[in-house]
């Protein structure tokens, strides 16, 4: 009894190139898959139509568990395969976790009097009893993927599919939910077939690594498995060159009292935070610890506890439209940021507001090409792949050429080479343009010897590190 | 013709709260104009300059999901978000909310909901005008305003919706349009 | 009481008063609607507003039609006081209902297809998200240098991809946690429909009749 594909073959409607091209593959019960590779690989796409989400191609066969997809039932599906999916927030239709493990229960059949034992029993499973009456837009990212986790537990289904589910996740959080999921499968034996780019923390636990390139899946050998682990190894995660902030900077974001409050929640305790100019500054912090809401009162998106002054100059007395163009905001979600149509149609509105005498036209068509993307110009940017949105919006930002640019997880659900060229741009046009970059990232590989300082958030505090040894 | 699916329902609850939201950040503006007026006896005018932004949800829901009823469920359902935002007209913008969804409906109705071009709006602008005054004829007495002071309201309030929910609404639905997102089956 | 019924009334009641002209009842309808609210604890920083926003728009309403236009102070009174009657309806009846009983009775008691009841909840669930959206809208247009007004289309254009994104995500989410349209489906919890829910809604439709009917002023 296993998972298996055959000849798959898909293309979306009105598009020319197949994303997948004759696929088959085997996945036996109680299995742990990691599946990589580009974005815009097809990755979404393939897990997407083993769940179901989309309809099968004639002539294509997947099996779930020895059972055909195309013969199940659509009111058994759920319990033969489930998906976990990469936005936390929009996966859930009640208001609190209980009210949603009902939800699904319910959906199942499930008589009343057998659903507390069951969403007892899978609450325990992931350790989130506490949660139980929480609201769910109320917990952070983490949380609701563990929420999500729990769900899938409790419906008892057989192949469990995961798109990225830690693409916004903090390490510790990671962590935790990989071990969930290991024992998941070694316990209950439930196949997982789970999509990433960050590889960190998987070496000791995958049975199989698979890359899903130009619509082919190769399953990778155990040594070349190890190799591709390697760069997302512990050593790779460390921050050796950071400093703690010398006294001679030169400050650009000066916070008095400083404090931050969500509800009836305290974020950040009132404390001075100094933020320097010309630096790159990494911000790490648990999820749901308040680091894009601290973004977000910079650029006035959100109320805040003492003052905070720019250049000198209390922020709220800056005119708002003149200071989004000294400070801005490079959003997590992309297509928030983007006003046009096409990718043309960005760059077009970028250069007319932004530095055009750094960023002439041959260099924007210079970037373009070290990002790809030069295929894409015309392309309409809604139909980029999320990985190649994100960095038309990055470029998009780059043109800008705020003073003072913010960054939220600029590098989720990009690729390693991706990640490698998106750090190069920036630190090129940063140290020509003379920028101050502040970004928030939960994956640490390769940002060793990119950022200058490291500002860490941990129990409402805000504190520069040293580096790692 | 289209059923309801799950994903239609959806879209047109979060357009509703959508437009919902717009329209509560229009508050302010409204209570000013409003306040500016009513001295002079004039504060139904700024119900009538502001109602277009309000009853674009119907039109934008119709050319959208473009299912028998779609404009009227966005329209009333974004009169519930009012209501639970706590709104001035309360219980009655849930019939107001069904009243007005239906106006636009007409006009997508009489063309079968194939046809989405300025024909269809233009028509939808007007029976969306003719049907919600009627009806502050009766809710806010309106029926016993002067006659010429009743006309200036309806050529306002009809330049508003005709506006908001006719011009604005073709622009946006031209740039989904060529965003791909729409058909473009738009004769 | 059943949150159907509970909505039911009060629509009935705003439709009636629509077309009725009579200040007594209205009275009598936002003095209870007003004790009811009281009696469920609604906070007064709740019931302040909910008065001092129609007062205004009210007061500024009746003002206008006696400056342009013909009418008799009764039918002002009936004006002034049906406005108070519309929102403190509406204040008591969303004060008073949480949207998930809503659409459990909906779906249990009004028979309502559940992919109504459950779409409109895992949307309205949202809200806090849609809400912030808007801001985060604009503020990223300032950030590129153009600024959106009300009537700028790119505004809604925004919008609305936004919410073609989510009802997508949402509605994959609820299909993996195994919603189907139109299959039967067991509930936690039973919205219970008594006997006593139906006399209220009869009784209290029956005493707005005899009120509006019986000649009063
Ligand atoms: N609805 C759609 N219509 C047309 N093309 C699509 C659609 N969804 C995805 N594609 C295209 O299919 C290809 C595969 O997309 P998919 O989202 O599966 O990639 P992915 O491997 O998950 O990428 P990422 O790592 O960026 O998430 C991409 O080129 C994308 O542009
Ligand atoms: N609109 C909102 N309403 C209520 N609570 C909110 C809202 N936005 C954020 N929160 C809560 O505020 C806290 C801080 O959120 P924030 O997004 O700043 O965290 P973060 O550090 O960026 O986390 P992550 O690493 O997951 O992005 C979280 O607990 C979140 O649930
Ligand atoms: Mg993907
Ligand atoms: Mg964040």
């Amino acid at each position: 009894m296993t998972t298996a594909i055959r000849n798959l073959t898909f293309t979306y409607p009105n598009q020319e190139h197949p994303v997948l091209a004759d696929l088959s593959a085997t996945f036996p019960d109680g299995s742990f898959n990691l599946l990589t590779g580009p974005s815009g690989g097809g990755k979404s796409t393939l897990l997407k139509l083993i769940a179901g989400l989309l309809p099968l191609p004639t002539g294509s066969q997947i099996t779930l568990a020895g059972q055909a997809l195309q013969e199940l039932p659509a009111t058994q599906r759920a319990s033969q395969v489930a998906m976990l999916f990469q936005e936390p927030s929009t996966q859930f239709t009640m208001d609190t976790v209980l009210d949603e493990l009902r939800f699904a229960l319910e959906n199942q059949q499930i008589p009343a009097a057998e659903m507390p034992a069951k969403i007892a029993a899978a609450l325990d499973f992931v350790g989130i009893t506490s949660l139980k009456n929480r609201h769910l837009t109320h917990l952070s990212g983490g949380e609701q993927q563990k929420v999500a986790l729990a769900v899938i537990v409790a419906m008892d289904s057989k192949v469990i599919l995961l798109d990225e589910p830690f693409a916004s996740i903090d390490p510790a959080a990671r962590l935790d939910l990989l071990q969930n999921l290991v024992q998941l499968s070694q316990a209950h034996s439930k196949t997982i077939i789970l999509a990433d780019h960050d590889l960190s923390f998987y070496e000791r636990w995958i049975d199989h690594l698979s890359v899903l390139e130009a619509g082919h899946l190769t399953t990778l050998s155990p040594e070349a498995t190890q190799q591709r682990l390697a760069i997302f190894s512990a050593p790779q995660r460390q921050l050796t060159h950071v400093t703690l902030p010398d006294r001679q900077l030169p400050v650009i974001l000066q916070g008095q009292d400083l404090g931050l409050r969500q509800g009836t929640r305290q974020l950040i305790n009132p404390q001075d935070l100094s933020l320097f100019a010309h630096q790159i500054t990494l911000i790490t912090g648990p999820n749901g610890s308040g680091k894009s809401t601290l973004l977000r009162a910079l650029v006035r998106l959100t109320d805040y506890q003492g003052t905070l002054t720019y250049d000198g100059i209390n922020i709220q007395k800056r005119r708002r439209k003149a200071y989004a163009r000294q400070v801005a905001l490079m959003f997590q979600s992309a297509s928030a940021q983007f006003l046009n149509v096409t990718v043309a149609e960005e760059i077009a509105l970028s250069h007319k507001y932004g530095r055009q005498t750094y960023f002439t036209p041959e260099r924007v068509d210079q970037l373009l090409a070290q990002l790809n993307l030069t295929q894409q110009r015309d392309q309409i940017i809604y139909t980029l792949s999320g990985g190649q949105q994100k960095k038309v919006q990055l470029l998009c930002m780059l043109m800008m050429a705020p003073q003072v640019l913010l960054l939220d997880e600029p590098l989720k659900g990009l690729d390693y080479d991706s990640i490698q060229t998106v750090l190069s741009i920036l630190k090129t046009v940063q140290h020509d343009l003379q920028l101050t970059l502040i970004m928030i990232s939960h994956q640490l590989s390769g940002l060793d010897g990119f950022v200058t300082l490291h500002l860490q958030l941990a129990d409402c505090q805000l504190r520069y590190q040293e580096a790692d040894q | 013709m289209k059923n309801w699916h799950l994903r239609d329902i959806i879209l047109v609850t979060i357009l509703a709260i959508f437009m919902g939201v717009i329209f509560w950040a229009l508050n302010p503006v409204y209570t000013l104009l409003a306040a500016a007026l009513a001295p002079l006896g004039l504060q139904p005018l700024a119900n009538e300059i502001l109602l277009g932004v309000w009853v674009m949800a119907g039109p934008l829901a119709g050319f959208i999901i473009r299912i028998p009823g779609a404009a009227t469920l966005g329209e009333f359902l974004g009169a519930v978000v009012e209501m639970f935002l706590g709104g001035i007209w309360g219980a009655s913008t849930l019939i107001s909310g069904a009243i007005q969804g239906l106006g636009a409906e007409i006009g997508f109705a009489a063309t079968g909901y194939k046809r989405f071009g300025w024909g269809t709006l233009a028509l939808s602008t007007l029976t969306t005008t003719i049907v919600t005054f009627a009806w502050d004829l009766l809710r806010s007495g309106y029926a016993t305003y002067h006659l010429n002071f009743l006309l200036l309201l309806f050529v306002v309030r009809l330049l508003s919706v005709f506006f908001f929910g006719g011009v604005l609404t073709k622009l946006i639905a031209n740039l989904l349009i060529r965003a791909h997102v729409l058909p473009t089956t738009n004769r | 009481m059943n949150p159907t019924i509970k909505l039911s009334l009060v629509i009935l009641i705003a439709f009636e008063i629509s077309f009725t002209q009579v200040w007594t009842v209205n009275l009598a309808l936002l003095i209870v609607s007003l004790l009811l609210m009281i009696y469920a604890h609604v906070s007064l920083k709740r019931l302040l507003w909910l008065t001092a926003v129609p007062l205004f728009f009210a007061s500024a309403l009746v003002w206008s039609l006696k400056l342009q236009g013909s009418t008799t102070p009764h039918f002002l009174g009936v004006i002034f006081t049906r406005i108070f009657v519309y929102v403190y309806l509406g204040g008591w009846f969303s004060q008073t209902t949480q949207p998930l009983a809503l659409a459990r009775s909906l779906e249990q008691n009004a028979k309502l297809p559940a992919k109504f009841a459950y779409g409109f909840l895992a949307a309205f669930n949202l809200m806090p998200k849609i809400q912030a959206e808007v801001a985060t809208i604009k503020a990223a247009a300032l950030m590129r240098g153009q600024v959106l007004h009300i009537w700028s289309p790119q505004l809604y254009f925004k919008v609305i991809l936004a919410a073609m994104n989510w009802s997508d995500q949402l509605a994959a989410a609820m299909t993996s946690h195994g919603f189907v349209e139109g299959a039967p489906r067991t509930y936690a919890t039973t919205i219970p429909l008594r006997h006593r829910d139906w006399w209220l809604l009869g009784l209290s439709l029956l005493l707005v009749q005899l009120g509006l009917f019986c000649g009063l002023p």
